[in-house]
Formats: structure tokens, C-alpha cells, sequence
């Protein structure tokens, strides 16, 4: 009996180191080296619960729901009470549909071996992308998948899904060879080597020799492409941020300046352009006294130049003896235009003769006129007569005789009036009151 | 080098939950106590007969 309590004493003590080193093995991640330690601490006394916990729980972390949920129902029938294996279990079976979820994800793991396994990777492929999206922690389906991924030669994806692997167990065996086999066929393996090479070579440094420092990394293909584009964009980035605005700013400043040169010569342009419409201005005021003077000499009636010629044909009509035609050519004459004072001299002597004698030609002129019956012709003369001699009350008389007889009542009267006013001692007076009715 | 559809052959279907309940059943708990104790019964047992 003794024997058998000494056996049994043994192999628990065996089963307690083997738990021991499970439990080392699980906190530095070696979930692969813990599992065997594990497995033979079980091997040695089934009823080590807390080994048989622990594994439970490495399976749980692998993504094995089913096989945790098997050793923990296990380690709590064989141990019932004071056993952490019932509280995972109610933490599973707790919340309500969790356990068919995972079950989900398992059978599509099951479903993807079995499309591999008949030649069907690419759904594979698929329906494991699916699985690790939802259960990022089931290291098989990494596992499988990274296989695929090396299968089709796509060495890039297998080797993220054996980072993950390697993150969750460091030491998974399989893993480990994965993903060397990876590495050889992205070049990572050399990097690597030359990497471990010149951490651990103690040669005599020559004077060539590079020190890299220790961020110093090698670029792969992709890292340089990676690399080639970061440039591109920082690049992209400094012209953008930097070269662009300082290109702005002295564009803008060219232009400013050339703005400021052509509004400078559309100001001087304007300023000539007024110059020359004062200028212009000023010609068309001398043109137009120019105009205006060369009219008043030209002019057929009043100008200067028909003056002159108005006095000659008077001259030449005193010449000719032909008095009346001298009067009524004088009765058309301005003197005031003409400014010679030679002419005026002879004006003057002109001027008397027609006050002396002038006027009273112009008067029969009229007479014989309103005898013809030319009434108009008649008012003319006698007009003429008056503006050589207005002092002469039979003209007036006899133009207000011919308004009256025209009919024009008004001017008749008026001209009556001034016979009366100016004239009241004369016969004319009388006849003129009689005219008008008095 | 990876030999495909050998690694491939080595991966086996994970435990569904449904079996859960025969993979428990078809547990071999025997562990290094029980053997020893077994041989000590068998030995103790041939012992008696020897006698």
C-alpha cells in the first residue's frame, strides 16, 4: 500500500513539474512547447486540473473552441468543486449563442480543408479569408491559409498570415518553417542574415568599412517602390506647400508690376489723350473764329467783303449820276462793319448827301410803289427812308396809311400815334387823328 | 522545400462543438498512476498464486 502511495506521489510530482514548465512555456507565448508539457503533466496525473485548465485554455487561444470546451468539462467532472474549469465553461455557454458562432466558423474551417484537399483552393482561399476576419486567433485556418497562399506562390499574403500565427504561438514549429520558406522567396531571409551577420562579427574595422546604424533597414522590392512613392508625395507635398506659393507670390508680383507699367502708360496715354482734346478744342474755337470771321467778311449781306462792294457800286453809281440808284443801294449799307478810316471819311460825306436829299428819293420811291399797288415794296422804301432820316413825319404817315389799308390796324394806330405825339402842331396830326377816328 | 499536397494531408478537421460530447467519451484518462497501480495489482496478484 505503501508502494502505491509512493508511486502516485511520484508521478504527480512529475505531472506538477511538466505543469510547471507548461505554464512557463504559456507565459512567453510558446503555446506549441506548452501543450506537450502540458499533455504529459496530464499523461502523468489526469487529475492535475490546473494543467489540464491551462490547456483547455491554450486550445481556447488557438481558435480550438471544441477541444477547450472537452478538457474543461473534463477537469470539472473529475474535480467539482473550487475548479476554474466550470467558470470558463459558463463563460462560454453563458452568453447566448457564442458557442453556435464559433462552431460557425469551425465548420467553415473544416468546409475550406476539405475544397483544398479536392483541388478547390481558391474557394479555399475565400471562405478562410472569411473565418480569420471573424476568428482572427483560430491558428489553423492562418495555418492552412498561409499554405494556400505559398501553393499559389503569393509568398507576401502567406507571410502575414504567419506573422499572425507567430504572434499568438512564437514557437509553432510549422510556422516557423512557413515562414523561412517565405522569407527565402521574398529576400527577407538575406536581409536577415547579413542583419545577424554584422550584429555578432568582431573583425578588425579597415578604414572603408561602413558602421550602419541600428534603424538602418534594407529595402525589399516593395519597401523601395514604398519608398519611391513616400519621395514622390513629400516631394509633391514641398512643391505644393512650399515652391508653389513662393512661384505664386512672384508671379503675382511680376503681374502686379506689369499692371502697375501698363495702368502707369494708359495714365500718361490718358493725359495726352486730354492734352490733344484740349488742344483740339482749342484748334475748333480758333476754326470756328476763323469760320466766323471769314462769314462776317463774306457774308453776302452783312459781311465785310459785301460791305465794301455795296460801297463801291454806291460810288460807282455817284460816278454814273444815277442818285437813286446810290440811295437805294446806301439804304442796304452798314457802315459799322467797315473799320477803314479812309472809307469812313467817305461814308460820312455819303451819309450827309442822303440825309439831305437820300431820304426823300426812298419816299417817292414808296409813293410810287403804293400807287402801283405794291404795298410791300412801298413799306420797304419808305423803312429805307426812315433809317436815313427818322425825323420825318409825312413817311410815317404815309406807312401807317398803307398798314391801314393792309388792314393792320395795330401798327397803323401806332404809327399814327407817333405822328400825333411827335408831330401834334402839323397838319399831319390832324390827318392822322382823323385816321384814327378821333 | 514545401511538399503541398503532403503538408496538406496533414491537416486534420478541427472538433466541432456537436462533438464535443463523443470526444469526451472516447477520452483515454488513463494516466502513469493508474498503469502503475494496475502493475502493482498484477504483481501482488501473481504473487498470491505463487504462494
Amino acid at each position: 500500500m505503501s508502494k502505491q502511495v509512493n508511486y502516485t506521489e511520484k508521478c504527480r510530482r512529475i505531472a506538477g513539474t511538466f505543469y510547471n514548465m507548461g505554464l512557463e512555456k504559456a507565459k512567453i507565448r510558446d503555446l506549441t512547447g506548452a501543450c506537450r508539457c502540458l499533455k504529459r503533466s496530464l499523461a502523468f496525473d489526469k487529475y492535475n486540473a490546473d494543467a489540464r485548465n491551462l490547456l483547455g485554455l491554450i486550445y481556447y487561444e488557438i481558435g480550438e473552441t471544441a477541444e477547450a470546451l472537452v478538457q474543461w468539462v473534463i477537469s470539472s467532472n473529475l474535480k467539482q468543486e473550487n475548479n476554474r474549469a466550470a467558470h470558463y465553461i459558463y463563460e462560454l455557454q453563458g452568453k447566448p449563442g457564442r458557442l453556435e458562432d464559433e462552431n460557425v466558423h469551425i465548420r467553415r474551417y473544416n468546409q475550406a480543408l476539405i475544397q483544398a484537399q479536392n483541388d478547390n483552393p481558391d474557394l479555399a482561399i475565400l471562405q478562410l479569408g472569411r473565418v480569420v476576419e471573424h476568428k482572427p486567433n483560430y491558428v489553423k485556418a492562418h495555418m492552412l491559409l498561409a499554405l494556400l497562399h505559398i501553393g499559389q506562390e503569393n509568398y507576401a499574403k502567406a507571410g502575414q498570415s504567419l506573422y499572425k500565427v507567430l504572434q499568438i504561438d512564437k514557437n509553432n514549429p510549422k510556422a516557423l518553417w512557413y515562414m523561412s520558406i517565405v522569407k527565402s522567396h521574398t529576400g527577407r531571409a538575406d536581409v536577415e542574415k547579413r542583419k545577424l551577420k554584422n550584429a555578432f562579427s568582431h573583425h578588425q574595422m579597415q578604414d572603408d568599412d561602413i558602421i550602419l546604424p541600428p534603424t538602418y533597414k534594407e529595402n525589399t522590392g516593395w519597401q523601395m517602390v514604398l519608398h519611391i512613392a513616400a519621395g514622390l508625395a513629400m516631394g509633391a507635398a514641398v512643391i505644393f506647400f512650399l515652391v508653389m506659393p513662393a512661384r505664386e507670390e512672384q508671379l503675382n508680383d511680376t503681374h502686379n508690376r506689369e499692371i502697375s507699367q501698363v495702368l502707369e502708360q494708359v495714365n500718361q496715354k490718358s493725359m495726352e489723350i486730354d492734352q490733344l482734346e484740349a488742344d483740339r478744342s482749342a484748334m475748333e474755337a480758333e476754326r470756328d473764329a476763323a469760320a466766323a470771321d471769314l462769314k462776317a467778311i463774306v457774308d453776302e449781306n452783312g459781311g465785310v467783303l459785301s460791305q465794301y462792294q455795296q460801297l463801291v457800286h454806291i460810288l460807282r453809281a455817284y460816278k454814273a449820276d444815277d442818285f437813286p440808284t446810290a440811295v437805294e443801294l446806301y439804304s442796304d449799307l452798314d457802315p459799322a462793319v467797315i473799320g477803314d478810316e479812309g472809307m469812313q471819311t467817305v461814308i460820312a460825306e455819303i451819309r450827309q448827301d442822303m440825309e439831305e436829299r437820300g431820304y426823300q428819293v426812298l419816299a417817292d420811291l414808296g409813293d410810287q410803289a403804293r400807287d402801283a399797288g405794291n404795298a410791300d415794296l412801298a413799306l420797304v422804301y419808305y423803312q429805307k427812308s426812315l433809317n436815313i432820316k427818322a425825323d420825318n413825319p409825312q413817311v410815317l404817315y404815309d406807312m401807317a396809311m398803307v398798314y391801314q389799308e393792309r388792314g393792320e390796324e395795330d401798327t397803323a394806330n401806332e404809327l399814327f400815334g407817333q405822328v400825333i405825339m411827335n408831330y401834334p402842331d402839323t397838319e399831319l396830326a390832324g390827318l392822322a387823328k382823323e385816321a384814327r377816328g378821333y | 522545400m514545401i511538399n503541398f499536397e503532403e503538408e496538406l494531408s496533414h491537416f486534420k478537421p478541427s472538433l466541432e462543438v456537436e462533438e464535443v460530447e463523443d470526444a469526451i467519451v472516447e477520452s483515454d484518462l488513463t494516466d502513469m498512476a493508474d498503469i502503475m497501480m494496475s502493475l502493482i495489482k498484477e504483481g501482488s496478484g501473481n504473487k498470491k498464486n505463487d504462494e
